[in-house]
């Protein structure tokens, strides 16, 4: 018969994966053909079920029921109590020597789990021994090799690379926890601290705050603020000339120095910001709402496109 | 190898933050670059985008005349060397090094070639089948170099690589990297904050701050003739002393008056605050502490030039000698011979080498008399 051969390698795979020898008795063609169906279905099955990837990846979103985690980590000689740290990768050019490169700069022997969640995402699930490390290091350790992540990358793939890191965890109970606080942090960093390449869950100021406020709630704070004058989009000039008197901690004297400009025209500037938001910057608590206020305004412009793009 | 040009590049973040702000820089073939300045100055995005790392808002970035702009990293011809480097722990120096041949399909013989040719430049040739575990913190060091040389790049960038080693191991290192670029006639640029690095390594300086280039000449001109307040204080150790002082012009007479202190200023600095127009107006007195003098020869000779003060430390470091003291209520340093007999609470009396003074516009912090 035409399957017999392909019969044959279906349940060798089969004894491979389960230990479970079976036989087939068909009549015709397509009782053989049914047969091979069902081989592979169970094969996919078994697949499925004692796949590192598979388990780490429905850990992460809250997919394993939670009687079913130590059975099932164990089958797959997975640790289930161990400190560990979840490392979010993001990648702008997907290039496939990038799994490579972090298969070999966490061999099996760290323990580490590489888990692809999507096509410019990694998940490094990385385990933290206290004995060898002290545990008031573990932020520090964290940090240093999410650097040691995007350096590599950068430098062996010339990949664009952003890093975030979740806390520690003790167990695989509090994955999917992980997973959330990786992914916020990413998110989050993305948004408000582009400049940065690496983000922990537990650093990311304001914008953690903002990032968690609803859209209406965003859009009144922006009423408040700028009453009716809320501004669509600040033009490039004005957003320069603004961010540099921040960044230099409202002093008008250095940033007319930087921005080549006389402090006179710095002065009628910032009064023509005034007249168009209501806010003098110059007065620290003016200048702080402005800041949280232009935070905001990314927010929510990230969020009309993140809905754009959706419809 | 390669020469670089960078008009006008801007760097903008989508949250409005100005990273770095109309860089103009032309390299030539085998220059050894340094990007120096404090943290967030813009240097090391300013590599990034050079590398294809970071997206060029504005300007133009062209490699031997070719607009680079858009082109990809991996089409750039470029090899980065990074602070956080880590090497492969199961592989060997040589797997290490050869491993990012490997992934791009380089035939064998060809990597085996590249891998001992750049081990020899590195002196890694004993250490080939050593792994990184066994390897001191120099030898990892020059083992991410190697993954570097390997690749045969037009063009070296390096961001902060010696950042990560200890006083002891970054001095010898230094002699290292300048041996590699005198044996590999590369053109390297090289970011880092600390000035005695730059100073030491670099044909040519890119001093930055806040984004924005200060200035751009080679060590010894950024030493002699800094072009602002910022340049001046931030290269050289211990930095240049300043003070505010009072000119006054007398005819052809020029002084600086320093609370009780008056100094001649010479015909060398003169003209310049004369055509300036400073008389009445206070300036920002520059004076490196190797020109702040204690021998009774040189004060002998410079009664014009006399400052008194009360010594607060005193710091022997076996080669010379470092003296604080305070004048009008600013600190300074004066670099003296270790044989010096000033101690702690003495009184001191000083003469500075007027030829050597540095004068700034106290508003727009540029130089008067450079």
């Amino acid at each position: 018969m035409a399957n017999t051969s392909e019969l044959e390698k279906g349940l060798n795979e089969l004894k491979r994966l389960t230990g479970i020898t079976l036989a087939v008795t068909a009549e015709d063609s397509e009782q053989e053909q049914m047969a091979l169906e069902q081989i592979r279905c169970l094969c996919l099955a078994y697949r499925e079920k004692y796949n590192k990837n598979d388990f780490l990846m429905g850990l992460m979103t809250g997919g394993v029921p939670s009687y079913d985690v130590q059975q099932r980590a164990a089958r797959l000689h997975i640790a289930p109590e161990e400190n560990r740290i979840l490392f979010l990768i993001e990648i702008k050019e997907p290039d496939e020597i990038i799994g490579e490169i972090l298969k070999n700069l966490f061999p099996s022997q760290t323990k580490a789990y590489i888990v692809p969640v999507s096509k410019e995402r990694l998940a490094v699930l990385y385990p933290f021994h206290e004995t060898k490390d002290s545990k008031d290091s573990a932020d520090e350790h964290a940090r240093h090799l999410a650097h040691a992540i995007v350096d590599t990358l950068n430098a062996e793939a010339l990949a664009h690379v952003q890093v975030s890191f979740s806390q520690m965890i003790p167990s695989l109970l509090e994955l999917s926890g992980a997973f959330r606080e990786a992914s916020l942090a990413l998110k989050v960093g993305k948004l408000f601290y582009p400049e940065q390449t690496v983000f922990p869950y537990n650093e990311l100021g304001i914008g953690r705050l903002i990032y968690q406020l609803p859209v209406s709630l965003c859009e009144s704070f922006l009423q408040e603020v700028f009453l009716d004058k809320i501004p669509d989009k600040l033009d490039d000039e004005t957003l320069l000339t603004i961010n540099r008197f921040l960044q230099n901690n409202l002093n008008i004297a250095e940033t007319s120095r930087q921005l080549h400009m006389h402090r006179n025209t710095l002065i009628y500037r910032l009064e023509q910001i005034e007249k168009r938001t209501g806010l003098d910057l110059r007065q620290f608590e003016d200048a702080m709402t402005f800041k949280i206020a232009t935070m905001v305004m990314n927010y929510l412009h990230a969020e009309k496109e993140k809905n754009c793009t959706a419809v | 190898m390669a020469s670089l040009s960078l008009q006008g590049i801007q760097k903008i973040y989508p949250n409005g933050f100005h990273a770095v702000k109309d860089f103009n820089l032309e390299i030539a073939d085998k220059e050894f670059i340094i990007f120096v300045g404090p943290s967030g100055c813009g240097k090391s995005t300013t590599l990034r985008m050079i590398a294809g790392l970071e997206d060029i808002s504005g300007g133009t970035f062209k490699i031997d005349g070719k607009v680079m702009n858009d082109v990809e990293p991996k089409d750039r011809d470029i090899a980065m060397v990074f602070q956080n480097y880590a090497l492969y722990p199961h592989m060997t120096v040589y797997d290490n090094m050869a491993f990012g041949l490997k992934l791009r399909k380089v035939p064998k013989d060809e990597i085996d070639k590249k891998v001992r040719e750049a081990a020899k430049i590195l002196d890694l040739e004993k250490l080939l089948d050593r792994k990184p575990k066994a390897l001191s913190g120099g030898q990892r060091q020059r083992v991410a170099m190697g993954r570097a040389i390997v690749r045969n790049p037009k063009v070296f960038l390096m961001d902060e690589p010696l950042s990560n080693l200890d006083a002891k191991l970054r001095v010898q290192m230094r002699i290292e990297i300048s041996k590699l670029h005198e044996n590999l006639g590369a053109t390297i640029i090289y970011v880092t904050h600390d000035q005695t690095e730059a100073m030491t390594l670099g044909t040519r300086i890119v001093v930055m701050k806040d984004g924005v280039v200060q200035q751009v000449d080679t060590p010894q001109a950024l030493y002699n003739t800094p072009c602002n307040l910022f340049v001046a204080g931030f290269i050289g150790s211990p930095q240049m002393n300043f003070m505010d002082a009072k000119c006054t012009i007398k005819g052809n007479d020029v002084t600086l008056t320093v609370g009780k202190h008056v100094l001649k200023v010479p015909a060398s600095k003169k003209q310049a605050l004369i055509d300036g127009g400073y008389d009445g107006k206070t300036v920002v007195l520059g004076i490196r502490p190797e020109d702040v003098h204690d021998s009774q020869a040189f004060i002998s000779n410079s009664p014009d030039s006399v400052i008194e003060s009360t010594i607060k430390v005193y710091e022997l470091l076996g080669a010379e000698v470092f003296l604080y003291f305070d004048v009008e209520g600013t600190q300074m340093t004066a670099r003296v011979n270790p044989r010096t007999t000033l101690r702690t609470g003495d009184h001191a009396v000083f003469a500075l080498d007027m030829e050597k003074i540095h004068l700034f516009d106290k508003d727009t912090e540029l130089t008067i008399t450079n």
